[in-house]
């Protein structure tokens, strides 16, 4: 059995919050409630990035939180994918072209799955992420970069230093 | 020869014995809140997943420390399986929750020295009781030894039963299970000590907290120990209690946690110390 | 023999002579090999003496110490005369009286003045061993003190001549010899305290010194009371002969009353705790490593008199208490050294209850302790003069940035601390034969020790809480390189603090051979029972006691080994990440826990004085 099957059967979940209303957030909280359940799948909303594998971001990014998520973003190790929950982590929703946001969550991160709606109802929520497990089984170690880096991605086996990484994402934007 | 080969087995078969145990803790945790809960081997699909993970650390220090913290408890495990010196065992778990502390200290990361402040706390806690069971227990078998348990004629359960509460009291502090579980508060915290692991690194202090288990479970089986059929009954009623006690209360802060330790646990294996201290006499 | 014991004590005294007159670069040398002489002459004694030596000195030197004795007293007079302190005063006028008693009263005299046994072995050892060490240390320390070249000069041989008089005081078997020497300490200790002349240096000499002259008066009491009643010359031996007579409890309970204060349980612990301003090799030398060491000595030379006493009841009980209360009154102390002197206090404590319950097991653990706490706490004090010196700090909540900028002495540190704590260090095995054979005690005085056995459990957990607290600002280090570059210090500095690193690893590898050939035969004479010591498949029986070798071997190698590889380990190929802090980019400084618990302390001294009255009472009665 490869190992990459295990990806599928155990995805841990970082959820956060880049600035958007909390709509979004208490949806997928209630994915964790007995109602809907998502820890059938294994899956934990573990609050560390270095110990999951599927972000989940809600919010436009505004200028303070831009930072952060990508902080958050380098501090996850691969394979993993983002799922931007929401309209407004999609594209900016409602606040679309004000002057403290910027356009969604992929100017800064590679997105894998976009999930629609103001808000997301919690079986969108879930069936994003299961088409997300799906792309996560077939990544590969390698580190991907941000539309804005537009460089190499960096090979499985060499050493990276992920310290200078969020910043040099800030730099260029 | 069968007294090596089982204590052997077990102790190569620990982290499956607790990755079992766990995960059919887990699924107990969800059915108790009428969720339905992930699959028994879920652990394991959890470590396989981490194992496989590109590998991320703060320093080497750190990392190294978290593995032997691993390699530590296991290590007390062993002991105890083989029948250790029980004071012997206590320490050397605090020697591999020491590791586990000096590896949280030694980053510069606020959430893990808070974690570490607050286990050293919580080993405040529940250390001098373990103790103090651990005399008891000399008291009663004339040894320190966990192999002395097994040739006695009754059961601990039924001559000193006061320490089992007292264990009973303890058992949530070291299993970091709600209410005292302040040292990996997760809302809090965001997990304390474990926190700036991560990869194949995390893999083993996962690892370790399934050894944990069974080392938990391994001293409260001890105290039916003449008897199989109560030991494991033992086990399950602990389990049972464990869970639902987690399950249905809330987190006290440190200081409550130190209170209750020294106020109610400490006194009841005192008086437990005692009653079996005067007890021989009469 | 005699002449190396002899030596023992002369050659101290004439280096310390000779270093008032030479110059810095001799003197250096005189005191290195000095150091090297005396610890080659004690480990030679340790490993040759078997029977115990009584020998005598001429009778002319009776008169010598009452002399001595008188000028002492005097000047401690004068002391009390030019600081105005009554305390001194009153306690010299009594002692006075005391001595000038004694002189006019017909008593016996003693022939054999001297005993060396395998008990002052052991302490010449630890005693030359230590002092040399520190004492090359002190040559680096006192290089950088804010003093004159001639006050140097006499600090040092202030040091050596302190060496001559901690040899005599662990081989006298006259009583009013040992009280000469133990005064002679307090001596030195006043003349330490207050080396720096500051207020608050000259204020806590003061406080030793009369504290410590409460231990003399004691000394001298008992002495008193041996004289009256007729059961000889005074002297130790006599004493242990006489050791069931009618009256004997009295005399026995005033030489505990001196141990206890010359060991600074509470209520009398305060002239330990404010001995921490003088400079740090006075402090790792008399203060932790051996002045203080005196306390359970006295006590294992009285055990087989004292094992089974109402006298030893009260003292296990008074040492079981001033264990946990130590403990916490260390948990709201800042200053390192303080905190250091509260640990020693705790773990002195701890020894005289050994001591004092006086089974084989026990005597065993005492010298156990003594040795490798002596060794750990003189490591622990080194290094807080090199943090004094070094990187100028003294409060442990300034010691954030250590672990980048000093991780030599971060690491020292923390080895000093664990190996006080944890398995398979000295001092943890100390421990761990303490609880074992406090079981065996709990079976004869019920009550008694089931609270001796709660109090060195909780005791033990809180002192375990006090080392986390130091070392969790100790050892922080910014991931941004692996590479840790030891830093420089001075080379007496760094030599001495690897050598006791050395003896400590080396004391842990060899423990099963110290103990079988060296701790047990001490024990088995001192107490004067045999101790059986045998081997069976991979443990080792002491009396009563189990030692495991083999998970004692490889928990060495899961501890020290571990901590220390942990500095040099490389994961290489491997990414390096931030510490998560949700993505913030604040910097920030790390401080220590803090508990308010030196509201206590007035309580813990109203109890201490408490079971000092019980113990005069009960040995009256």
């Amino acid at each position: 059995m490869k190992l990459n099957t295990f990806r599928k059967k155990s995805p841990w979940i970082l959820h956060y919050n880049a600035g958007g209303c909390n709509g979004c957030d208490i949806e997928i909280l209630a994915c964790l409630a007995p109602k809907y359940d998502i820890e059938r799948f294994g899956m934990i909303n573990s609050g560390n990035p270095k110990q999951s594998d599927v972000l989940l971001v809600t919010g436009p990014v505004t200028k303070r939180s831009r930072e952060r998520l990508v902080e958050v973003y380098a501090q996850m190790p691969e394979p993993k994918v983002v799922i931007s929950c929401g309209a407004c982590a999609c594209t900016g929703g409602v606040f679309r072209g004000m002057y403290n946001c910027e356009g969604g969550i992929d100017q800064y991160i590679p997105v894998d799955v976009y999930v629609c709606g103001c808000a997301t109802r919690p079986e969108q929520i879930i069936d994003g992420v299961i088409q997300g497990l799906s792309i996560l089984e077939k990544k590969t170690k390698e580190l991907e970069q941000s539309v804005r880096l537009k460089n190499e991605p960096v090979k499985e086996g060499t050493q990276l230093n992920r310290r200078n990484i969020a910043a040099e994402i800030i730099k260029t934007s | 020869m069968k007294e090596v080969l089982i204590p052997v087995l077990l102790i190569l078969l620990a982290p499956a014995i607790g990755c079992l145990v766990y995960g059919f803790e887990r699924i107990v945790k969800a059915r108790m809140q009428r969720r339905i809960g992930p699959p028994l081997l879920q652990p394991f699909y959890d470590f396989l997943k981490l194992a496989e993970k590109r590998s991320m650390i703060v320093h080497s220090t750190h990392a190294f420390l978290g593995i032997m913290h691993f390699v530590a408890l296991w290590f007390a495990l062993a002991v105890l399986l083989f029948g250790g010196d029980l004071i012997l065992v206590i320490f050397l778990h605090l020697l591999s929750t020491s590791l586990l502390i000096l590896a949280a200290y030694s980053t510069r990361s606020i959430f893990s020295h808070l974690g570490a402040n607050r286990t050293v706390i919580s080993i405040l806690c529940y250390e001098p009781v373990l103790i103090l069971i651990a005399v008891a227990v000399y008291m009663l078998t004339g040894s320190f030894d966990a192999a002395s348990i097994f040739n006695g004629s009754e059961p601990l359960l039924f001559r000193m039963p006061a320490a089992f509460v007292a264990l009973l009291m303890i058992l949530p502090i070291k299993l970091k299970k709600s209410p005292f579980d302040v040292a990996e508060a997760h809302q809090e915290l965001t997990g304390g000590v474990e926190l700036e692991f991560s990869g194949v690194f995390f893999a083993a202090i996962y690892a370790a907290k399934w050894v944990d288990y069974v080392f938990c479970y391994t001293l409260v089986y001890l105290f039916g120990a003449s008897d199989p059929l109560l030991g494991i009954g033992l086990m399950a009623f602990v389990f049972l209690y464990l869970n639902a006690l987690d399950n249905s209360s809330a987190r006290v802060n440190y200081k409550q946690m130190l209170r209750f330790s020294f106020v109610v646990a400490l006194p009841v294996a005192f008086i437990n110390l005692l009653l079996t201290i005067l007890g021989l006499h009469l | 023999m005699y002449p190396f014991i002899t030596s023992l004590f002369i050659v101290p005294v004439a280096v310390s002579a000779l270093l008032l007159i030479l110059p810095k670069g001799l003197s250096r040398l005189l005191i290195i090999t000095t150091s090297v002489i005396l610890s080659g002459i004690s480990l030679y004694l340790f490993m040759t003496i078997t029977n115990p030596l009584h020998f005598g000195v001429p009778h002319f030197m009776d008169g010598v110490v009452s002399v001595a004795d008188i000028v002492l007293l005097f000047y401690f007079g004068s002391v009390a005369i030019r600081r105005k302190s009554w305390l001194v005063g009153v306690l010299t006028i009594l002692q006075l009286g005391a001595v000038s008693w004694l002189l006019t009263m017909k008593h016996a005299g003693s022939e054999l003045q001297f005993t060396v046994d395998k008990l002052s072995v052991f302490m010449f050892l630890l005693i030359n061993v230590i002092s040399g060490i520190i004492a090359i240390f002190s040559i680096q320390y006192i290089d950088s003190e804010d003093c004159s070249a001639f006050r140097k000069k006499y600090f040092l041989s202030l040091l050596l001549w302190f060496i001559a008089v901690m040899n005599l005081i662990v081989s006298s078997d006259n009583m009013e010899y040992f009280f000469l020497f133990f005064e002679l300490t307090t001596l030195a200790s006043f003349l330490f305290i207050g080396f720096r002349k500051d207020a608050e240096s000259s204020k806590n000499a003061l406080t030793a010194l009369w504290m410590n002259q409460i231990g003399g008066l004691a000394i001298l009491v008992a002495i008193f009371f041996i004289s009256i009643n007729g059961y000889g010359a005074a002297t130790f031996s006599n004493l242990l002969v006489h050791s069931s007579a009618p009256g004997i409890m009295l005399p026995l309970a005033l030489f505990c009353i001196a141990a206890l204060v010359k060991g600074a349980q509470i209520p009398f612990s305060k002239w330990l705790l404010g001995a921490m301003v003088a400079p740090t090799p006075v402090s790792a030398l008399l203060h932790s490593s051996t002045m203080v060491k005196i306390a359970p000595f006295i006590i294992l030379r009285l055990s087989p008199a004292l094992k089974g006493t109402t006298v030893a009841s009260v003292v296990i009980a008074l040492t079981a208490f001033v264990f946990v209360a130590a403990a916490i009154g260390a948990l709201s102390q800042d200053n390192f050294k303080r905190i250091l002197a509260h640990s020693t206090i705790a773990l002195l404590a701890l020894m005289i209850m050994m001591a004092a319950v006086g089974t084989p097991v026990t005597a065993v653990a005492c010298l156990t302790l003594i040795f490798f706490h002596g060794l750990s706490k003189c490591m622990l004090f080194l290094n807080a003069g090199v943090l004094e010196r070094v990187f100028h700090f003294k409060q442990s909540s300034d010691m954030d940035r250590l672990g980048e900028t000093g991780p030599f002495t971060s690491l020292v540190i923390s080895v000093g601390f664990m190996s006080l704590l944890l398995p398979p260090f000295g001092a943890f095995i100390g421990k761990w034969f303490s609880i074992e054979s406090m079981g065996a005690l709990a079976t004869h005085q019920k009550i008694l020790g089931a609270l001796v056995i709660v109090a060195i459990a909780c005791g033990g957990a809180i002192l375990s809480l006090l080392y986390f607290k130091v070392l969790g600002s100790l050892i922080a280090r910014r991931g941004a390189s692996d590479d840790i570059k030891f830093e420089k210090t001075k080379p007496l500095y760094y030599d001495t603090l690897c050598i006791l690193m050395g003896m400590i690893f080396l004391g842990v590898l060899g423990f099963p051979l110290l103990l079988t050939h060296f701790f047990a035969p001490i024990a088995s004479q001192t107490l004067s029972m045999p101790i059986a010591v045998t081997t069976v498949g991979w443990k080792l029986h002491i009396g009563a006691m189990t030692l495991p070798v083999i998970p004692m071997m490889i928990a060495f190698l899961l501890l020290p080994v571990t901590f220390i590889a942990a500095m040099f380990v490389r994961f290489g190929n491997v990414d390096r990440a931030k510490e998560y802090a949700c993505g913030e980019k604040i910097d920030y400084s790390f401080s220590s826990l803090y508990f308010p618990t030196d509201k206590a302390s007035p309580y813990f001294s109203l109890i201490g004085i408490a079971f000092f009255v019980i113990l005069i009472v009960v040995s009256v009665f």
